[in-house]
């Protein structure tokens, strides 16, 4: 009887909690329903937690089986496949001892009686799937056969417990010291999406992918820990054995993460970011970092504030940034409504640390957390929007900042040169991002450098040359209208589009398709600029001979010429911009089809320079240097920076000296 | 008062001696002019008639410079942004101390090599001049002083690189491991940065001390016109055992006197507008100063030393 009702306690707030709130409340369907229950054991560094998933089929097929992630055991041994595929997770396992791995285990599975099923175990159909590969080693996936089909818009209730043994930091996640970063940690349903579960194994190169839901989860753990997580810190009890639940809650969601260190300086500020319109930011500082306390707040809030204005109203209440511990490679990663930044205590003004990493994992809030696109198959639909987001709202809060280089870990800067929003990215998408498309799958680019090339890189730059090209104000309406058409749901690269091709007024499939399908390069140039005399008539004519007048008349007249010349694959049409030695200036189009065209003009006056894209609207073009030509080189620029190398090589000469005499 | 008297001493020897400076500087000029030729036609090439020209006149064109860079091998590679201001410099002492780290194309490294060999030449007569009374700086004296010691010199040469061998390979290595184990154990970055800081200085000391030993074994040659470079060598690391306060004090001195040569030339240079050719000239002319400067700083160093030597032995 106890033991029904304890099951009752539990799953009636599951079920209805959700249902409880109002529409306005509720952001969304609550597919994915999590009521967790879970210790920290910090001298073990283990998890026990109980698990009720309500889930509902939301699709219009009957589902007979359910598939689960299980991201942790991708920590359990050196075979997995997250830990085969690149070397730089590999270096992290190096010296790792027996306590350093970590797994999670499922120990019960069983469907809870509703008015779909009765009490079911599930254990005896558990199987581990490899949807992906054959790797026998990797454990990340299973599945249970469910005893009846579940028909769509039902929902089925599941009790799951699960043990986990807290991995040292491979990736993400992990304990160092007594630091705790825990992600991606719980038995975590698939998402069935066209009549199939879409469940990858954990990779290398590879996020994640989940439904919406609400998370209702109380975490148990010393008193002496500070802690942090996804949604509403609503609770806080302490037990009489020592430790604390904590009670997060938070609708609307696709993921739950936390953090506990008993080392951590907890800042809270509630910033209204629009009129009526406010959020509780948390800011969790190691010590170490208290300096940085600032600067950091002041990140989250332009993070917050441009990213509303650009991308819609951040909708929840929370917002928490967490400082991560050194060792614990916890940085830089993003969860609903909680993120990780990254700063060195050295870090000087006009250096974008911590404002770029924070600007861009709070960004990823909405491009993976509202608009919740598949990171394992369309990558750059997060990390691309997201590069792009994180540049704009950094440039459009703090300007460009300034090149910087470390001598002995010490940063110092370059305050003569500025870095321009246009390099953003340019650099290792001309080096890398045509080994592949930018549309692959996250595992299956060439190599990791690749797969950062195209899906950070070459979507940003595609985004910036996008808004440039059809219009600032166009596609800002554009991106505003995408990110809050699609948030909570799960949009595929048609879905983005057809919302541009709608903003847009014209088909621009021809545009997209040649970066995201495509591993052309975009490059024009201008080829040549020529200023000839005209010509004096000279020869047969009509059959009657003219002699060439020897005189050259004081009013010359010049044919001249510009050829311009496509160098990549991609066509884009483009201005060129002509100038005349008086100043005056002509503009052409030219649609970029063939390989070359060449504008001519007549006139008493030379071509002084002529530049292609004049507005810098293809910033994906790889070379920029030879999109202008001037019909006299500026003599100045190279000997001033051979000069100024010189002192640099004459001193490093000297300096060698100490070697000799 | 022996280091400050022998540091006065070494001064006006030096500038006895301003001749033999101009052509120490001369020297390094066309030396470093052989390289910067072709650095002024790959960067021409590069900006060509672009207006990236027009950008990089005026300012830092960084766009251009990522293309550059993306595109570049071999010396140009050595062409960047830190080459303005104290980074110039900053990237010196870096290359210095961490040898094992030595990003640098080939050609600067024979270059270097090239260098070093023809400076070990011309310490012979640098220490031959300095050694006269009176001093009187003539071509044919200087020549014959740097030929007659060259070969001694060499050989202390490869002597001391068994040293610096030692410090780059298995200090910097072992230093480099402690540091790893040290970060891998760490709460905060802050714990390997100081300590990495630490063991840069040391190594930066130790390769100073080197130098400045081997200055001593060189005095030596000349002073006593010792047949022997081991014995030399070792007279030398006796001498500055003997005396070290004298020795490092003056050599400290002097250094302290080039960081702050360094400092004026950083903050003036960061003031002259170069955005006309009469900037960049001026510019130029400020910069060689500093170079004489620095061959000058060298002279009277070893002046001094050999005055400290006769001093005291």
């Amino acid at each position: 009887m106890l033991k029904k009702f304890l099951v009752l306690s539990f799953t009636i707030p599951l079920v209805l909690g959700p249902f409880l709130l109002s529409a306005d409340e509720l952001f969304c369907k609550q597919t994915a329903n999590y009521t967790m229950d879970i210790k920290l054991d910090t001298e073990k560094k283990s998890i026990t937690g109980k698990e009720l998933l309500s889930w509902t089929n939301d699709s219009e097929f009957a589902v007979d089986e359910l598939w689960f992630h299980l991201y942790w055991n991708a920590f359990q041994n050196n075979m997995t496949t997250f830990l085969s595929e690149g070397t730089r997770r590999r270096s992290a396992i190096y010296r790792f001892k027996k306590e350093d791995w970590g797994y999670c285990r499922v120990d019960l599975i069983k469907i809870v009686k509703n008015r779909y099923f009765e009490d079911y175990d599930l254990m005896p159909s558990m199987e581990f799937r490899r949807p992906d590969n054959n790797n026998l080693h990797d454990q990340t996936v299973f599945s249970v056969k469910l005893p009846k089909a579940l028909q769509p818009g039902e929902t089925i209730l599941l009790e799951i417990k699960f043990r986990s043994k807290v991995p040292r930091p491979v990736s993400r996640t992990g304990t160092y010291r007594d630091y705790y970063f825990i992600a991606q940690w719980f038995p975590k349903i698939g998402v069935f999406l066209e009549g199939k579960w879409n469940c990858h194994q954990y990779h290398a190169s590879s996020e994640y992918f989940a439904d919406y839901g609400t998370y209702d989860v109380k975490i148990t753990l010393p008193s002496s820990y500070i802690v942090g997580a996804t949604g509403e810190h609503r609770q806080k009890i302490d037990n009489t054995d020592g430790t604390t639940t904590h009670h997060f809650y938070q609708h609307s969601v696709h993921d739950f993460a936390w953090t506990a260190s008993p080392h951590f300086l907890e800042n809270r500020e509630n910033f209204e970011f629009a009129p009526g319109k406010a959020t509780e930011i948390t800011l969790l500082l190691q010590p170490e970092h208290k300096n940085l306390k600032e600067r950091y707040m002041n990140a989250v809030k332009a993070a917050i504030k441009y990213c509303s204005l650009f991308y819609g109203d951040y909708p929840y209440t929370t917002a928490t940034c967490v400082d991560p511990a050194y060792n614990s490679r916890s940085g830089g990663m993003e969860y609903p409504t909680f993120f990780t930044g990254g700063a060195n205590f050295l870090t000087r003004k006009g250096i974008p640390r911590p404002e770029g990493v924070t600007i861009h994992e709070f960004g990823h809030g909405y491009f993976y957390g509202l608009v919740g696109n598949n990171e394992f198959e369309n990558a750059w639909m997060d990390e691309g929007f997201t590069s792009f987001l994180d540049t704009e709202v950094y440039y459009a809060a703090y300007g460009e900042p300034f090149y910087y280089k470390y001598y002995f870990g010490i940063p110092v800067t370059f305050k003569e040169v500025n870095i321009p929003i246009e390099s953003e990215g340019i650099s290792r998408h001309r080096l890398t991002s045509d080994m592949d498309i930018l549309q692959r799958f996250a595992w299956e680019f060439m190599e990791g450098g690749s797969y950062g090339a195209n899906s950070y890189a070459k979507a940003e730059l595609m985004l910036r040359t996008l808004k440039r090209f059809i219009g600032k104000d166009i596609f800002s309406r554009m991106i505003k209208s995408y990110s809050q058409r699609w948030w909570f749901k799960h949009p595929r690269p048609k879905d983005f589009y057809d919302v541009v091709q709608e903003f847009a007024g014209q088909d621009m499939n021809w545009f997209l398709d040649q970066f995201i399908y495509g591993s052309g390069k975009l490059d024009y140039a201008i080829g040549k600029i020529s200023n000839r005399r005209e010509r004096q008539p000279q020869g047969f004519f009509d059959g009657k001979y003219q002699k060439g007048s020897k005189e050259k008349s004081k009013k010359a007249l010049y044919e001249s010429e510009v050829l311009v010349r496509r160098l990549g694959e991609v066509r884009v049409p483009v201005d060129i911009l002509i100038i005349f030695e008086n100043g005056k200036e002509i503009r052409e189009n030219w649609d970029g089809q063939y390989r070359w065209k060449k504008f001519k003009y007549r006139g008493p006056v030379r071509i002084e320079a002529a530049v292609i894209d004049p507005d810098f609207k293809l910033v994906i073009d790889v070379d920029r240097t030879n999109n202008s030509l001037m019909r006299k080189a500026n003599k100045l620029a190279p000997l001033k920076w051979t000069s100024n190398w010189l002192g640099w090589l004459q001193h490093a000469l000297e300096f060698f000296t100490v070697f000799g005499g | 008062m022996k280091v400050l008297l022998n540091f006065i001493k070494g001064f006006k020897s030096t500038g006895k001696a301003a001749k033999m400076v101009v052509l120490l500087f001369i020297i390094n000029l066309a030396f470093s002019l052989v390289l910067a030729v072709p650095m002024y036609h790959s960067l021409k090439s590069s900006m060509g008639k672009s207006k990236a020209g027009e950008r990089m006149a005026k300012g830092f064109d960084y766009l251009w410079w990522e293309e550059f860079q993306d595109d570049s091998k071999g010396l140009s590679t050595t062409f960047t942004p830190s080459i303005i201001g104290p980074g110039a410099l900053l990237d010196n002492v870096e290359n210095l101390v961490h040898m094992r780290k030595l990003r640098l194309p080939p050609v600067i490294l024979i270059a270097g090599l090239l260098y070093i060999i023809l400076h070990t030449f011309l310490a012979g007569g640098i220490l031959s001049l300095f050694i006269q009374r009176p001093i009187k700086f003539t071509m044919k004296s200087f020549f014959e002083g740097a030929g007659h010691y060259f070969i001694r010199f060499f050989l202390l040469m490869l002597i001391s690189w068994v040293f610096f061998m030692a410090i780059s390979i298995f200090l910097n290595s072992g230093f480099s491991s402690i540091i790893d184990n040290v970060s891998r154990k760490a709460l905060t970055e802050k714990e390997p940065f100081f300590l990495g800081l630490f063991f840069s200085a040391l190594i930066f000391f130790l390769i100073l001390f080197i130098q400045m030993v081997f200055d001593y074994a060189r005095i030596n040659i000349v002073v006593e016109d010792g047949k022997n470079v081991f014995k030399s060598a070792l007279k030398a690391f006796s001498f500055v055992f003997r005396h070290p306060g004298s020795t490092l004090g003056l050599y400290y001195l002097i250094f302290l006197i080039s960081l702050a040569v360094a400092g004026i030339y950083i903050l003036i240079k960061s003031i002259i507008p170069q955005s006309a050719f009469i900037g960049v000239f001026t510019a130029f002319l400020f910069q060689q100063t500093f170079i004489f400067a620095v061959i000058w700083l060298r002279c009277w160093l070893y002046s001094s030393q050999l005055e400290l030597y006769r001093y005291l032995e």
